[in-house]
């Protein structure tokens, strides 16, 4: 190469356009690579991977439960007490006018009532407001990181009018059937006591435990588990009235206290000697029950903790959806990802050959292509997971992103010859306006995926969008330099 | 580098678009049948008709084996995999149901992947879907009228869109390809794809100058080249996402490849066929 060839190379790196689509390329690849973990997470580096190519489940939730925009003349406050009372159901005024019924009623269940209570249904919603979501997410984060996995994602799906219809869980690591356990049906906890034989009675329910610890070691360091929980007012002097009443204080060994979880024992033991002794003279609000020694014990106390937790979520809760990837599975499906991208640039590039036979400009299409993909997927490591949907995405975007550098090309060698700067700055204008407006109608018609909730593929419009935008910005532009700069040295005929 | 030798000047407007307008109309009665009769244009899948969906991956049973497996649930459909592996289909269920499902699957096969949905999510999902190809469709118009501001050439633009869309998802019904939330986005994608080529079209010949069968030619030559190389990325994904029974990605990828073959048609028949009754021919 001469002097003035280099000259020109070096001009063309200089171009901004190039330059920033350089830089950008280094910082994707230090993104994914460089940062820690990075090249120690293996092939993907930092890309936050999806469920279906890491393995693990998902769940997503509706609510029994409905908002109800209500107009009526009287105090909303003492309105929504005696809706509440006539549906013998629990409600929540959490707006003026905007009622949450944590009971499942159709709105033409409800309008009778409304009506005898002088009032009327404005709007009616399933689901529940925003608060109440909130705090539902919150006390199934509880049960989730007590069960240690990795990586858990909780999201509350709102709507623009502010009540939120659906929870979606996903658990990393996690195969269904504890997924579903952990999360999905709410249970009826019940405290029964052993009266003669095999009989029991009731003690008292759930919603009598007011709160409950993680799991610890009693006394500390002894490596003996349990669960430490506390009743309210009521449901300790019921406590104490059954261990009384049945003879677990005088006894306790013959008189066990049981656990149930939708009717299946879930814990039983004996009150301990001190226990039982506090038990004759006062109601003790205090207790805790011990699962045993060592890594056993805890991982015993870890579940007891999460079933004395059931029943806590303020609404019932129904399973919409759910689904479950194998960590095996979603090894192939990431593997055979790699390999529909990397077969499917070969043939871009075949194609493209094919057609131009013309290294000069196949190799910077190819390249310009591979460094969209790259730039893209280093953005990606801050925004978007990368599930199944979003390869598809990916690779749609790659179609598009080579059909564009085709506009390009054709518009500035159009005729055959090599046009004159000026010329050149011109054609190429003309193509960056075809593809502008071809990008905005892909962005405009991947828009609503983008923002609604079809979970699934918000991945795969998010990454379209990205892919189109990093195109018309960074790539396309660059592109148009440096094949100018290439064909203004090998004049000729490429087509 | 031979071009499929079309000259599209050599053709009448009647001619060019008899075949796309004969076609649309025709897809337009199937899915309206589909419509009448099922309450829905194109057979939907589990994500909007709720149901259970199995990913087994390869195995030495045969299908009568993992169909026997399954005997007590409502089985909807068992599709073979290359690579020896199953799809399996059941229609919405219990919960109940499901989780005595879910045991037997996982007895039998740990690695499946399963997804379902529940019926009234599947309503939901379907209610949503259709307002996102709406919301997409009038969007993509929208911005073809600002851009050309001429009523004809952006008609025809988005008239080739529609019909893309339309022959697509008869076409889909007809070789057994499911409406599920990802040939959804398949289908909004294709507006994106179909868009593309038609800008290219409309802008050469109404924005350069020359000879009308010299520029209908070269955009001929260019879009062609766009589309095939599209065509040939999106068919490596098919071929790909079948063998390694990706079920996701193989039903975007066919849903795109159908789409492509009938915006080929589309934009070189019908778009460019009103185009050609616009701007006229040579002739003129």
């Amino acid at each position: 190469m001469s002097d003035d060839n280099d000259g020109g190379l070096l001009k063309t790196l200089k171009d901004w356009r190039v330059a920033v689509m350089l830089l950008l390329v280094v910082f994707s690849v230090v993104s994914i690579y460089v940062i820690p973990p990075g090249i120690s997470n293996g092939m993907t580096g930092n890309l936050q991977l999806g469920l279906d190519l890491e393995g693990g489940s998902w769940i997503q939730l509706s609510f029994q439960s409905e908002v109800v925009r209500f107009d009526t003349d009287e105090n909303p406050e003492v309105f929504a007490a005696r809706i509440g009372e006539a549906l013998d159901a629990e409600v929540f005024l959490f707006e003026e006018d905007r009622l949450e019924i944590r009971a499942p009623f159709t709105r033409e269940e409800l309008e009778p009532v409304f009506a005898e209570n002088g009032g009327s249904i404005v709007t009616y919603e399933n689901g529940v407001s925003k608060d109440t979501a909130d705090q539902i997410k919150l006390i199934l984060e509880n049960k989730v990181n007590n069960l240690g996995t990795k990586d858990a994602r909780i999201n509350t799906i709102t709507g623009l009018n502010g009540v939120t219809q659906y929870i979606r869980l996903e658990l990393a690591g996690v195969d269904i059937a504890t997924a579903q356990e952990i999360v999905g049906a709410q249970g009826k906890f019940e405290i029964r006591i052993q009266t003669i034989g095999n009989e029991t009675e009731h003690v008292l329910y759930g919603d009598s435990i007011k709160s409950v610890s993680t799991p610890t070691q009693s006394p500390p360091g002894s490596d003996i588990w349990g669960v430490g929980f506390t009743l309210t007012q009521e449901g300790a002097a019921a406590f104490r009235e059954a261990a009384n009443t049945y003879g677990a204080t005088s006894n306790p060994d013959a008189h066990e206290i049981m656990m149930f979880l939708d009717d299946e024992t879930v814990y039983s033991a004996s009150l301990n000697p001190q226990l039982a002794a506090e038990l004759k003279t006062a109601p003790v609000r205090e207790l805790r029950a011990t699962t045993g020694a060592g890594e056993e014990g805890l991982e015993d106390a870890k579940k007891l903790e999460i079933h004395l937790r059931a029943g806590a979520l303020p609404v019932d809760v129904e399973i919409a959806g759910s689904g479950t990837v194998s960590a095996s599975l979603g090894e192939h499906f990431k593997v055979m990802s790699v390999i529909a991208g990397i077969l499917a640039l070969m043939a871009v590039a075949a194609t493209v050959y094919y057609w131009y036979r013309e290294p000069a400009i196949v190799l910077p299409m190819v390249g310009t292509t591979i460094a969209e993909i790259i730039i893209l997927l280093g953005i990606a490591v801050y925004l978007q997971q990368l599930d199944l949907a979003s390869i598809a995405g990916l690779i749609a975007v790659l179609g598009t992103g080579i059909d564009q550098l085709v506009v390009i090309t054709d518009e500035v060698i159009h005729e055959g010859r090599v046009p004159s700067q000026n010329l050149y700055m011109k054609r190429f204008n003309r193509a960056l306006g075809i593809i502008m407006v071809a990008a905005c109608t892909t962005v405009i018609a991947m828009l609503p995926l983008a923002v609604m909730d079809l979970a699934n593929l918000r991945g795969f419009a998010i990454i379209t969008i990205m892919g189109v935008l990093i195109g018309v910005l960074i790539t396309r532009p660059a592109y148009g330099k440096i094949i100018m700069a290439i064909l203004s040295k090998k004049p000729g005929d490429h087509r | 580098m031979k071009f499929p030798a079309y000259d599209i000047s050599r053709y009448t407007v009647r001619q060019l678009v008899a075949l796309p307008i004969a076609l649309l109309i025709i897809s337009l009665l199937f899915l309206g049948f589909n419509t009448l009769t099922t309450g829905m244009p194109v057979d939907p899948g589990i994500d909007f008709a709720g149901g259970v969906a199995v990913t087994i991956p390869p195995t030495a049973d045969s299908q009568a084996v993992v169909e026997g497996y399954f005997s007590e649930y409502p089985l909807k459909s068992v599709g073979e995999g290359v690579n020896g592996g199953y799809y399996v289909v059941f229609e919405y269920m219990p919960d109940d149901a499901f989780l005595s499902l879910s045991k037997v699957i996982n007895e039998h096969y740990p690695d499946a992947k399963v997804d379902q949905i529940g019926e009234t999510f599947g309503k939901t999902l379907q209610a949503q879907a259709l307002w996102a190809l709406l919301f997409s469709f009038i969007g993509m118009a929208i911005v073809v009228f600002i851009v050309f501001k001429n009523f004809v050439p952006s008609i025809a633009v988005v008239i080739s869109a529609f019909s893309d869309i339309v022959i697509t998802a008869a076409l889909m019904d007809i070789v057994g390809i499911t409406l599920t939330l990802g040939t959804t986005a398949a289908l909004l994608m294709l507006i994106g794809y179909s868009v593309d080529s038609d800008i290219l079209l409309t802008t050469r010949i109404l924005k350069r100058k020359g000879k009308f069968s010299e520029k209908m030619q070269g955009a001929f030559r260019t879009g062609f080249t766009m589309t095939s190389t599209t065509i040939s990325a999106i068919a490596l994904m098919f071929v790909v996402s079948w063998i390694g029974q990706i079920d996701i990605i193989r039903e975007i990828s066919a849903v795109l490849l159908l789409g492509l073959f009938v915006d080929l048609m589309n934009t070189w028949m019908l778009n460019a066929g009103i185009l050609t009754g616009y701007a006229g021919g040579d002739k003129r």
